[in-house]
């Protein structure tokens, strides 16, 4: 799947990960802010990752601000994030949840 | 208390004084038409009828971003408030998000995924977004060697420009010719961009390129957050010669910046002061002298009062032959701008 737009989700709010999807050319680039970063940073990364990759999108530019998420909030803000990106918004994706 | 977020509207005389008086109690001083009316929105979080935070955008930055912290755990207001702004400027298809700030409340942008991109004594100046200045500098055409840099906004390109351009390329082996974005000129960014790439095409070693967000317009520089309007000139200027210092020039590998006088300009001299005291000597500024025809300075604000008066044929002394083109063919839409309120008599 391609992205079509930049697209956002989530809040930087205590407890929550805002992310931002754009068009990439090279794999999957994330890009995490996180005060949790060297405990918890690749385990972040992997969480979306793995959502990307159930969404069959190759290249994409992942920008995630993370305040402290829990894994299936990490799972969430992305998974709407793709959606908006990829203009699927109004089909759920069962496969992915 | 249960905070809540809300939209202000500013022009609402008595939300514009609870708005103003929050601000100046901690410590904003400005709010002058100047800095008030490039607005686009305003939000505000509330306890009850009080307000504890606010922020504001202009496009695509940040503004007037202040909180209160007595009732709120460090924080925590101000990320709603920039989370709320991101949110809403998001919808708007705006991802790509600057702010300029006092260089103590950076860390803060940056603890909510800004980053960076130079800060003065006196400001910084932070993005966020999926792209970055790394990613603008990645995309500029990369030469071997040193090169020098002109920037110009060139609005329209003159034969003053032109010759400063051609005594740049005469005495280096690249030249970057960087034409400002912001548009807040009678020609818009991406006019004046293929004016100067027009007007430069038969010289071999120049490369025109858009400056994009990064080469800082007076324009588009809030003082609302300094100490005192007078400096602005100097404040905004210094941030502009600091990212051409510590990021564009690195990046191209340019060496020399080439600038051009303007004696009628107050603005354009403190520029070049800043300049000349901030670049070297990571870059040396070299100083061309006006170009004169018939003993007047060539000046694109005269080319603008010809469009205005409907005056063409005193173009050609004025611009080169591909400008004139332009002119010619938009001459209407140009005189329309202009009737619309477009200001043409600054430089």
């Amino acid at each position: 799947m391609e992205i079509k737009k930049t697209a956002m989700d989530g809040t930087l709010e205590s407890s929550d990960i805002q992310i931002t999807v754009s068009k990439g050319t090279d794999g999957v680039q994330i890009d995490l802010t996180s005060d949790v970063q060297e405990r918890f940073g690749e385990q972040i990364k992997q969480t979306i990752e793995k959502v990307v990759k159930d969404f069959d999108v190759d290249n994409v530019n992942v920008k995630a601000v993370d305040q402290g998420a829990l894994d299936c909030v990490i799972k969430a803000r992305t998974i709407t994030a793709l959606q908006r990106a990829l203009g699927t918004s109004a089909e759920p994706a069962w496969e992915v949840l | 208390m249960d905070a809540e977020i809300r939209e202000m509207n500013l022009q609402n005389p008595d939300e514009f004084e609870q708005w103003r008086s929050f601000l100046a109690g901690l410590g904003i001083a400005n709010f002058t038409a100047d800095e008030v009316d490039p607005l686009d929105g305003t939000i505000g979080l509330f306890e009850g009828d009080r307000l504890m935070a606010t922020g504001s955008y202009s496009e695509n930055i940040l503004k007037y971003i202040g909180v209160c912290h007595k009732t709120s755990e460090n924080g925590v207001y101000f990320n709603k408030i920039v989370s709320t702004l991101l949110t809403i400027l998001g919808q708007q298809g705006i991802f790509h998000i600057f702010v300029f700030t006092k260089p103590q409340y950076s860390a803060s942008f940056q603890h909510v995924g800004f980053q960076e991109i130079v800060h003065s004594e006196n400001a910084a100046f932070l993005e966020t977004g999926p792209t970055s200045i790394k990613d603008y500098l990645a995309g500029i055409p990369k030469v071997e060697g040193v090169s020098s840099a002109i920037v110009m906004n060139a609005n329209p390109f003159t034969l003053g420009h032109r010759y400063l351009v051609e005594e740049a390329a005469r005495h280096s082996s690249h030249v970057y010719v960087f034409v400002v974005s912001t548009d807040k000129s009678l020609f818009n960014s991406q006019e004046r961009l293929e004016m100067v790439k027009a007007g430069t095409a038969d010289l071999e070693n120049v490369d025109v390129v858009s400056g994009s967000d990064y080469l800082v317009s007076y324009a588009t520089f809030p003082a609302y957050f300094l100490k005192s309007d007078t400096n602005r000139v100097r404040y905004q200027t210094t941030i502009d010669a600091l990212i051409f210092k510590e990021r564009i020039a690195p990046a191209l590998n340019i060496t020399t910046r080439y600038l051009g006088t303007e004696p009628h300009s107050e603005t354009t001299n403190v520029y070049n002061e800043v300049l000349e005291s901030v670049l070297p000597p990571t870059v040396q500024v070299e100083i061309i002298p006006r170009k004169e025809t018939n003993g007047k300075i060539i000046s694109a604000r005269d080319v603008r009062l010809a469009i205005k008066d409907d005056r063409l044929a005193d173009l050609t002394d004025l611009v080169p032959p591909t400008t004139a083109t332009f002119i010619t063919e938009h001459k209407v839409e140009l005189q329309a701008r202009i009737r619309k309120g477009m200001k043409i008599d600054g430089n």
